[in-house]
């Protein structure tokens, strides 16, 4: 996926949308994303009924429970263009794939409105965050997965004292995770993942 | 595996980052590009 990922500004000047798709969850496809050093395309979760996508493109491996490593490229008039397996073990040519989206976009003609580019996040003083929080996990995994880290500062109030305070005097409470935002606290982290996402993406 | 030139089967699926995604939000705007893989942890 970092291949995709260094691609997507190709992808997108061909009016191509990427999504990865297999039967993990989003907890483990948002960790995955982390460790490869960020994933902000859509990693979506055919996870229940596991595999029920794959299954209509054809493409669910029955006695193994996992999905082929295959590529479907589909107009934005939702005809499938192009169809090909690599098999599970194999490995996608991303150079190639890029060229036939251009390819497809070249024969749609012109009429497509042009991807916009991301707003970016407003100034941002800190992400606080807590030790041991499911909900600290899922807005540092957004951090992390939209490359805002030079952007957003962590602080964690579990390990520094001094975070805690100047929670606590930023928000008025020292409720984690917390995003300090053009002078705003944001506490909710589905807010807060929603805010970095809408910001960060051109898709929301 | 679907065939080329036959409509594509919609979907609605959560993502990694809170989002809903659908095919539909993306027509008459954008191509879409399916990455099937068995599993996360896996090469591209």
């Amino acid at each position: 996926m970092p291949e995709v990922e260094a691609l997507l500004p190709r992808f997108r000047t061909a009016h191509t949308q990427v999504l990865g798709v297999s039967v993990d969850s989003i907890f483990c496809h948002a960790n995955w994303g982390q460790s490869l050093d960020g994933v902000s395309f859509p990693l979506l979760a055919d996870f229940h009924p596991k595999g029920a996508v794959a299954q209509s493109y054809g493409l669910y491996l029955e006695e193994a429970g996992i999905t082929d490593r295959a590529t479907v490229i589909i107009d934005a008039g939702g005809v499938v263009r192009h169809a090909s397996s690599v098999t599970p073990d194999g490995r996608r040519n991303i150079d190639e794939l890029a060229a036939l989206c251009e390819e497809v976009d070249r024969e749609h003609g012109s009429g497509l409105p042009a991807i916009p580019a991301p707003a970016g996040i407003g100034k941002a003083e800190a992400l606080f965050v807590k030790s041991g929080c499911g909900f600290s996990r899922k807005v540092m995994l957004a951090r992390e997965n939209l490359h805002l880290q030079d952007r957003i500062p962590l602080k964690n109030v579990t390990d520094d004292p001094k975070a805690k305070e100047d929670l606590v005097r930023i928000s008025g409470k020292d409720q984690a995770p917390c995003l300090i935002v053009d002078g705003k606290a944001m506490q909710d982290s589905d807010e807060i993942v929603r805010y970095l996402v809408g910001r960060a993406t051109d898709v929301s | 595996m679907i065939a080329v030139g036959q409509k594509a089967p919609g979907f609605k699926l959560p993502d990694h980052l809170g989002r809903e995604v659908s095919l539909d939000q993306f027509a008459g705007k954008r191509h879409v590009m399916l990455l099937f893989y068995p599993l996360d942890y896996t090469p591209t």
